[in-house]
């Protein structure tokens, strides 16, 4: 933690000493979000009278060199950790968890299933399906972008999409079998408003299931409050309503609530309420094919 | 202004009070008891299902006058089909028993019949999360593809039209040992098993008095799922296979199976009625895919080779017998050929895809028209030999909680000679109303 503020209180005197420079520079190369970004949580966003100066070449080609060493790095470590602080919050790194969803129609008419979760590390997790009886027995597992859904009666796991639901309404495979945000996501840029952040973040590869997220999360408890899942073309797909921050125990203080809507799903909406989120630790056997019918051997 | 103040904050509070209100309501409506999650050692399960079914027949194939050739059904006849599919389980510590019982009562033409099998019953003992002993009655389910697994080679075949169906499995020792790894190999899980066939035990398995071993080691090498797999023993010829499934991209997974059969014996007919024999080694394998569109259409498409399978003379040569045999059973009344004709279309005559190409399309629309939990789907199974085909439309409804209504109807495409064409039946119309308890 010293060591953070080490590196940002340089980094911030490094900024002020190349402020101008850097500002010239940055007109010049089109510098993007992520730099203004930069400058605007630095508190350092040049004004406009400061169009006027003039800066030696050599200055300037010093100042580039300075802020392509210290910037990227920094940036990235700023907006990462602030994701990863969020990630930590919601949930231990491995862990256990039981989630209710209820899928509610525009009439009112609910559908409910009940999910035993237990994760590993950035790129495991599986969750198997203990109600309804329709569904009693089903278990998804992923790791990392490789996903696969096992059916009792079918007896043998086949490989799922993350975009496929396997219990139809607004959740997808995606968000049952969430990994880390930071597993899963880039900051592409993260501003300050009020008591919120607000973080832009960008898919590490085309296998996420959505592109584009714009998180909103409270800054006192590092915790989001809103998540909105875009498309590449910035179409609005989902929004995620984070509710109701409860103790789990064991230093977990989360929101047990989720809800969300979709304008794809017009009047439909999709809650999930979490309970019984235990830190544990799980051998890496337990995420693999073989063992998915036996995933309710871990419940105690 | 000091009045003022008290007054605000009671109007508050009172208008504040419909607000708390709902909000406990919402509390209250979306609640979560921890008795839903409560695990209990034992566990009883399972489903009940009617099934009425309308069979549309065709009088002029073959295989309808060999079902039919002393009774007159008129155009259609109907079923009455009832299931229940009871799932039981007893934990303690590290031991698990695991039961699945299904009792099926028909009314078909031929009258009531009813009939219970234990599908599954086994003991299942897991000393580490790495290692499963598994004995008894169990079904491996080898293979990737959806509709065919030519490298199952210790299941019962499963019907193309109702993959998803539960089947029996055969009494068996088997065990897991599972690893997992860092970097490209991610798991490594090897499977062995020994499945023993005596009388009265697998025997419908094949040769009896025999021991029998089969094994399965499965890697997640790179992102795909490899699994080699090999039979040996006396009860069946020794058989290789392989098999393999990956995602291409996020919405695109590919499959295959490969299997190798040594020595195998195929009883064929020919053209004079004789049963022949040959035995040779064969190659039996399947491709398929699984994509699903942005707007969550899913396609399933597989390729199946069946070197096990007949040879369009092979088959009409069958077809053509049964035609002879009928024909002499309205000169003589006697049904000796008809019921020599029976034999045969038990064994690999009678398989649901007895030839040897197949194409197998699936086209499902998750929830079209923003209808949650309603998925219509059009099945096809083309033989590409003859060829001729078959086309099943399907809708789908889980609205109810544990009840799944599902209307499939399909139809038979085929000339004389062919497989779907010599069928007993044009089309079948079959209503299934599941409930899971």
């Amino acid at each position: 933690m010293a060591g953070d503020y080490r590196r940002r209180f340089t980094f911030n005197f490094l900024l002020k000493l190349i402020n101008p420079a850097l500002w010239a520079g940055n007109q010049w190369l089109g510098f993007q979000r992520g730099a203004a970004s930069l400058w605007s949580r630095a508190g350092l966003m040049p004004r406009p009278r400061m169009r006027a100066c003039k800066v030696a070449e050599g200055h300037l080609a010093a100042s580039l060199l300075i802020v392509l060493v210290f910037a990227a790095p920094a940036f990235a470590l700023d907006g990462t950790q602030l994701l990863k602080q969020i990630d930590r919050n919601l949930n231990p790194e491995s862990f256990e968890m039981y989630r209710k969803l209820i899928n509610v129609e525009p009439d009112g008419r609910k559908k409910e299933f009940v999910l035993f979760s237990v994760k590993k590390g950035l790129d495991k997790i599986a969750a198997l399906f203990l109600e309804p009886a329709s569904e009693r027995g089903r278990s998804t597992l992923r790791v990392g972008e490789n996903m696969w859904l096992y059916i009792p009666n079918v007896g043998k796991p086949i490989r799922i999409t993350s975009l496929q639901s396997v219990i139809g309404g607004v959740f997808n495979n995606s968000d049952i079998l969430q990994l880390d945000y930071a597993a899963e996501y880039d900051v592409v840029n993260v501003d300050e408003t009020g008591n919120e952040y607000f973080l832009q973040l960008k898919a590490k590869s085309k296998t996420v299931a959505y592109d584009q997220l714009k998180m909103w999360a409270d800054k006192n408890k590092k915790l989001p409050t809103k998540i909105e899942c875009r498309t590449e073309a910035d179409m609005l797909i989902k929004t995620l309503y984070f509710k109701q921050v409860k103790d789990f125990g064991g230093g977990t203080v989360r929101p047990s609530y989720l809800e969300t809507d979709s304008p794809l799903y017009k009047d439909y909406k999709s809650v999930m309420i979490f309970a019984k989120i235990q830190k544990k630790d799980f051998k890496d056997e337990v995420f693999t094919l073989t063992f998915m019918p036996n995933i309710d051997s871990l419940r105690k | 202004m000091n009045r003022a103040i008290p007054s605000i904050l009671l109007w508050g509070l009172i208008l504040s009070l419909p607000g708390l209100g709902r909000s406990a309501d919402e509390k209250e409506e979306y609640k979560f008891d921890a008795s839903e999650i409560e695990k209990k050692p034992y566990h009883l399960g399972g489903y009940g299902e009617f099934r009425p079914v309308v069979n549309g027949l065709d009088h002029d194939a073959a295989l309808y006058k060999l079902r039919f050739y002393n009774r007159d059904e008129g155009k259609t006849t109907e079923e009455y089909n009832f299931k229940l599919l009871i799932d039981g389980s007893y934990e303690k510590d590290n031991a698990r028993f695991f039961l699945r019982l299904s009792y099926d009562l028909n009314n078909t033409y031929l009258g009531w019949k009813d009939d219970v099998t234990p599908y599954e019953a086994f003991l299942s003992l897991k000393p580490s999360h790495s290692l499963t002993l598994d004995g008894g009655k169990k079904v491996a389910k080898w293979g990737k593809g959806y509709a065919w697994n030519p490298v199952a080679f210790i299941d019962r075949p499963k019907d193309p039209d109702e993959p998803d169906l539960a089947l029996e499995g055969y009494w068996v020792l088997s065990a897991d040992w599972i690893r997992s790894f860092s970097g490209p190999l991610k798991t490594l899980s090897f499977t062995p098993v020994f499945l023993p066939v005596f009388d009265g035990i697998n025997d419908d398995f094949g040769k009896t008095g025999q021991a029998n071993i089969a094994a399965k080691l499965y890697l997640l090498l790179y992102d795909t799922d490899i699994d080699f797999i090999v039979f040996t023993g006396g009860s069946r010829t020794t058989r290789y296979g392989v098999d393999f499934s990956r995602n291409i991209t996020p919405n695109l997974e590919i499959h295959g199976e490969f299997a190798y059969i040594e020595d195998f014996q195929k009883r064929y007919m020919d053209a004079g009625g004789n049963i022949l024999s040959s035995t040779y080694d064969t190659a039996s394998y399947l491709l398929g895919l699984r994509y699903l569109t942005e707007r969550e259409t899913t396609y399933i498409l597989e390729y199946y080779r069946n070197g096990t399978g007949y040879t369009e003379d092979e088959l009409q040569n069958f077809y053509q017998f049964i035609d002879r045999a009928y024909d002499q059973y309205l000169a003589t009344g006697s049904s000796a050929f008809l019921g020599r004709a029976q034999n045969l279309s038990q064994g690999n005559y009678g398989r649901p895809n007895p030839m040897r190409d197949y194409l197998y399309l699936r086209v499902s629309q998750k929830e079209p028209f923003d209808i949650l939990y309603f998925t219509p789907a059009l099945t096809t199974i083309i033989n590409l030999d003859d060829p001729s085909f078959s086309i099943a439309p399907e809708v789908v409804y889980t609205g109810i909680t544990n009840l799944e209504l599902r209307f499939k109807a399909t139809f038979l495409v085929g000339g004389e000679g062919t497989e779907f064409g010599e069928k007993p039946n044009d089309y079948r119309l079959e209503f299934r109303a599941r409930y899971y308890f």
